[in-house]
């Protein structure tokens, strides 16, 4: 063993972060002990404060420490229109594009059989409940256009009552991208998926 | 001439499996998500059987961004790969044509075929004629029509190749044809008994002229509660305690109609 105990820790502990290796941990360990410990006690407190106190909101799944995270308890926020994603960080993608003022459910995932993961835990028993309870007329489903987000998304078309509006995000050629680069299939949906030019009269 | 080129044949089949392989029919089973940008990839091959690969910096905007739109179950693929053992490296994906349009619920038929194969074949075992029996049954699920009929056909081919043959047309107590129109139940064990000798308590009752279609390769109209059920009993030893998930999904969508 090369370093003291708490140091040897320290440097296991950082290891838990994605990407991170033993050679990493151990400069990022030197680092904050060198040149940065108030920054160190800034991060310790702050993961500590996290941990404790961040859970799943109660209406949409994503992380808050309140009961009800801010989206959804903004009462400038369309409550009938929900827009279904897997991830938080879906949330924040949907959220930086700034042109949706309706609510989330966040998944946490998607069906994956293989995995293990069914509808139970995704919690769609409970956001069909919501679905009923608060009058949701629309519902956007924006999983990822990959097989387990597709088969996700049909599962709840399937599931949702008939009243309520259900959509699917378009998938199509990114804004700057060539057609030349573009995958076949994604090319194959943006035809399918195109969309009449309004013309002025 | 002939002989050198033949014996240069098994060589390269002996080497398949291992070092070096370029452009492998192959299909994706599953993947998930492997430290930053990779991915941990379950395919099955015509020559190498079911492999673990892993995919290096896949969502590397770098590397164009568009393997991972490749990288999709149902969709035919040409996999180049590397090393030995249990994990090898995936080095190329080509997409020689367009993924099957497998949509609604045949979606979630298709997830069971992987389930499936999952979960039964063993890594690095070669079964090239149920590979190409997957395709063609992932090419049967795309096209309108019934989709039960095909899903028998691939358990009864899957198991088959597992080596427990499904004879649903012998009589296990006399070794002769089942006659159509007297009732059996099925012990995997031992095969089609008739009805009410020893029968256990509950077990399901498989009318003859249906296990004759069966072993005609028939299974279509009322045949097909019945396939349904002798196969998920013959799959049932081999996947021991763990139910399949994909089942689940169609269970719980039928409930939700119900309750609905």
């Amino acid at each position: 063993m090369k370093f003291s105990p708490a140091l040897g820790n320290l440097v296991e502990a950082l290891r838990c972060l994605p990407g991170v290796g033993p050679k990493s941990a151990q400069r990022m360990t030197l680092h904050l002990l060198e040149r940065d410990r108030a920054g160190a006690m800034r991060l310790a407190s702050a993961l500590e404060d996290a941990m404790q106190r961040v859970d799943h909101c109660s209406r949409c799944r994503n992380y808050t420490e309140q009961d009800v995270c801010e989206i959804c308890s903004d009462p400038r926020r369309d409550p009938q229109t929900v827009c279904v994603v897997e991830s938080p960080s879906d949330v924040m993608a949907v959220e930086y594009s700034g042109g949706y003022r309706g609510r989330y459910f966040v998944l946490m995932g998607h069906l994956s059989p293989i995995d293990g993961i069914g509808p139970a835990e995704l919690g769609l028993d409970r956001f069909l409940e919501r679905v009923a309870e608060e009058g949701v007329t629309e519902v956007i489903l924006a999983t990822n256009p990959t097989v387990e987000g597709e088969a996700t998304a049909w599962y709840l078309t399937e599931a949702l009552p008939a009243s309520v509006n259900v959509s699917r995000i378009a998938h199509g050629v990114p804004l700057g991208g060539e057609l030349e680069y573009v995958d076949g299939n994604t090319l194959a949906h943006a035809f399918s998926g195109r969309r009449r030019v309004e013309r002025p009269a | 001439m002939t002989a050198p080129c033949a014996a240069s044949a098994t060589t390269t089949a002996e080497r398949a499996c291992g070092v070096r392989v370029q452009l492998q029919p192959s299909w994706l089973l599953h993947s998930r998500p492997y430290r930053d940008s990779s991915l941990l990839l379950d395919v099955f091959t015509a020559d190498c059987g079911r492999l673990g690969l892993v995919a290096r910096g896949v969502h590397r905007r770098s590397r164009g961004g568009s393997l991972g739109a490749h990288l999709q179950p149902f969709r035919p693929l040409l996999l180049s790969f590397s090393g030995r053992g249990e994990l090898q490296q995936l080095t190329a994906v080509e997409a020689p044509g367009a993924a099957l349009g497998l949509a609604g619920e045949r979606l979630f038929s298709g997830l069971y075929l992987n389930e499936l194969l999952v979960r039964l074949l063993q890594r690095q075992d070669p079964h090239p004629e149920l590979f190409a029996g997957y395709g063609l049954t992932l090419e049967a699920l795309a096209e309108e029509g019934e989709v039960a009929p095909h899903l028998r056909a691939f358990e009864s081919q899957l198991l088959d190749t597992l080596g427990y043959h499904l004879q649903p047309d012998i009589d296990a107590s006399s070794g002769e044809t089942v006659q159509a129109d007297r009732c059996y139940h099925f012990d995997p064990e031992s095969g089609l008994w008739p009805a009410g000798v020893a029968q256990p308590g509950g077990a399901p009752v498989y009318p003859g002229h249906h296990l004759l279609a069966m072993a005609r390769g028939d299974y279509r109209g009322e045949v097909a509660r019945s396939a349904k059920g002798l196969l998920r009993q013959a799959l049932a030893v081999h996947l021991g305690d763990r139910p399949l998930r994909s089942r689940e999904l169609f269970r719980a969508r039928l409930t939700g109609e119900g309750r609905g």
